[in-house]
């Protein structure tokens, strides 16, 4: 309830409700998800409940705002984000409203997919073929004005047909403070540099969590797993170098010389599975100036994606073969 | 190419954003449509949230007030949170920090772009994020009255841009009228406030009339 009190927590989103709403989870259906199938279709929804507090002016304007685009969205049909059914309302008091979102029910989301996966992990063509299902979600999200800002493989989910959908996103806001009911800490490992270091951000945020996702495909754990914003950005900076005092953004309190003179280090000694061209593009997600990262539409133009049908069968047989050095080109 | 057509439509969206709340501003509060009487008011609301609510129910076979199913083409199950992916789990959001990342504002406000494709991306948080609270406007009150349901404003915000449902649509809306009645007058303080619920008024029952 408290507004936050200083812009310099950067776990403004959270940490304001981190207390407040656990004295309200006695009620309802909490540690259950309702899940249901349509008999005549045979698909699968599932509701997610939001709880808003309210005020005298009821729901507050963003929420509204929110779902209003969450449903224009939704007449888009977008193969690669999730479909929103229905928005249902419930005033539970004065204080509170409860909103359904009625969802398509995905069985797994990307976190659990690649813990699945077998032994040598996914394949490099099925890394590609998630990257640009996972990139077609993001440019489509991007074209309509719409910023992720908490992109991780939690939030991606992925059918059974091996489908990318995006979730969490719009409603972001209400969704990705899950800290508010479970003592889970919000991870910064996918947060760019430029939102731990509380510049100013935008769309680029995504694509440097999607750079940290591609990683992780090959890899099958984190890139970087840092434990608090200087640890995250001293994570990424042990990998990509710190960047030239020139790039270091000039509306932040957190100085360059804060940390140490690291030079950036091949990125194949961290993914050794991916191919040049792949390599290539992850490096163009990971640029540390938001402003001269790839965007999501440039990224799906990139070569990495160029090579699909006379390739795949041959990559495919490839597959095994995993060369150290990235060596695998198409 | 993308980028040229992304950035003139963000780039319209400022404009919208940046002149709307100042059009509010200028006008002196008046009683634009009459005094209201706000126990038929409140029964009409109720009765339309009563009509929305009976919907869902029936559309879903599920009750959201006792968050119990129903029999029906929907056959629900109750699954354990941690076999389904976390997404799907509830959350909580405050409705007095819609947890907008303070330096957000900053991106709109002082951060502002010499270049077009910095407009264009600085654009995107100003569009998607929390308004702050002198935005509370009539659109977005007249969006409450349907609690999320924002489908059913399409028969009389979407005489323009049906599809696109947008605030925008709404602004041509209550211009027309405020021209119509703007020389009924009242007292101003109360004005300002009658102002504002009577675009319910004027807007819900109004599918009915025609």
């Amino acid at each position: 309830m408290t507004p936050v009190s200083s812009p310099s927590l950067s776990m403004a989103q959270c940490t304001g409700l981190q207390y407040e709403p656990v004295a309200e989870i006695g009620g309802g259906a909490y540690g259950t998800v309702y899940k249901a199938r349509d008999i005549e279709s045979g698909k699968f929804v599932a509701l997610k409940n939001v709880r808003v507090q309210t005020d005298q002016n009821g729901l507050p304007v963003s929420t509204v705002r929110e779902v209003a685009l969450l449903k224009r969205l939704e007449q888009f049909d977008h193969p690669n984000v999730v479909r929103l059914m229905d928005v249902c309302a419930t005033k539970r008091s004065d204080q509170e409203t409860k909103v359904t979102l009625v969802f398509e029910h995905v069985d797994q989301d990307l976190k659990t997919y690649l813990e699945r996966a077998p032994a040598p992990g996914l394949s490099p063509e099925r890394v590609k073929d998630l990257m640009k299902q996972l990139l077609s979600g993001l440019s489509f999200l991007h074209s309509n004005r719409v910023m992720h800002r908490d992109l991780k493989p939690e939030n991606i989910l992925v059918t059974s047909q091996g489908q990318v959908k995006l979730a969490d996103f719009g409603l972001a806001r209400i969704y990705s403070c899950h800290m508010a009911l479970t003592p889970v800490v919000v991870t910064l490992w996918y947060r760019p540099p430029e939102v731990l270091l509380q510049s100013s951000y935008a769309t680029p945020v995504d694509i440097w969590s999607t750079g940290c996702i591609f990683a992780e495909m090959f890899r099958r754990k984190p890139l970087f797993c840092g434990e608090s914003e200087m640890d995250q950005l001293g994570k990424i900076f042990e990998v990509l170098g710190l960047p030239p005092e020139e790039e270091w953004p000039t509306d932040v309190t957190v100085s360059r010389k804060n940390f140490p003179l690291l030079h950036a280090r091949p990125i194949t000694d961290f993914v050794p599975e991916i191919n040049e061209e792949g390599a290539q593009l992850l490096l163009q997600m990971l640029t540390f100036d938001p402003l001269k990262r790839v965007s999501a539409v440039k990224a799906l133009e990139h070569p990495y994606f160029q090579d699909e049908e006379p390739a795949t069968q041959t990559e495919s047989l490839n597959q095994g073969v995993k060369s150290a050095a990235g060596g695998i080109c198409v | 190419m993308s980028n040229v057509e992304l950035s003139s439509s963000a780039l319209e969206r400022l404009v919208a954003r940046r002149t709307f709340p100042l059009h509010r501003r200028t006008g002196v509060c008046r009683s634009l449509f009459g005094p209201v009487d706000h126990e038929e008011l409140s029964r009409d609301v109720k009765a339309k949230l009563r009509e929305i609510s009976e919907r869902d129910r029936q559309r879903w076979n599920f009750n959201f007030e006792a968050d119990t199913p129903l029999d029906g083409d929907y056959k629900w199950e109750e699954v354990p949170e941690e076999k389904s992916p976390a997404f799907y789990r509830d959350c909580v959001q405050s409705g007095r920090t819609p947890a907008t990342p303070v330096k957000q504002r900053a991106s709109s406000d002082c951060a502002l772009p010499e270049n077009p494709i910095v407009l264009e991306r600085l654009a995107v948080p100003e569009g998607s994020g929390a308004p702050c609270a002198a935005e509370v406007n009539q659109e977005n009150r007249a969006q409450k009255v349907y609690s999320g349901r924002t489908s059913r404003q399409l028969p009389f915000t979407g005489r323009k841009r049906s599809a696109s449902a947008d605030g925008n649509a709404r602004i041509t809306e209550f211009f027309v009228k405020r021209r119509r009645s703007a020389d009924k007058k009242t007292n101003e303080t109360s004005a300002c406030h009658l102002s504002k619920s009577a675009i319910l008024v004027e807007q819900t029952p109004r599918k009915r009339i025609r």
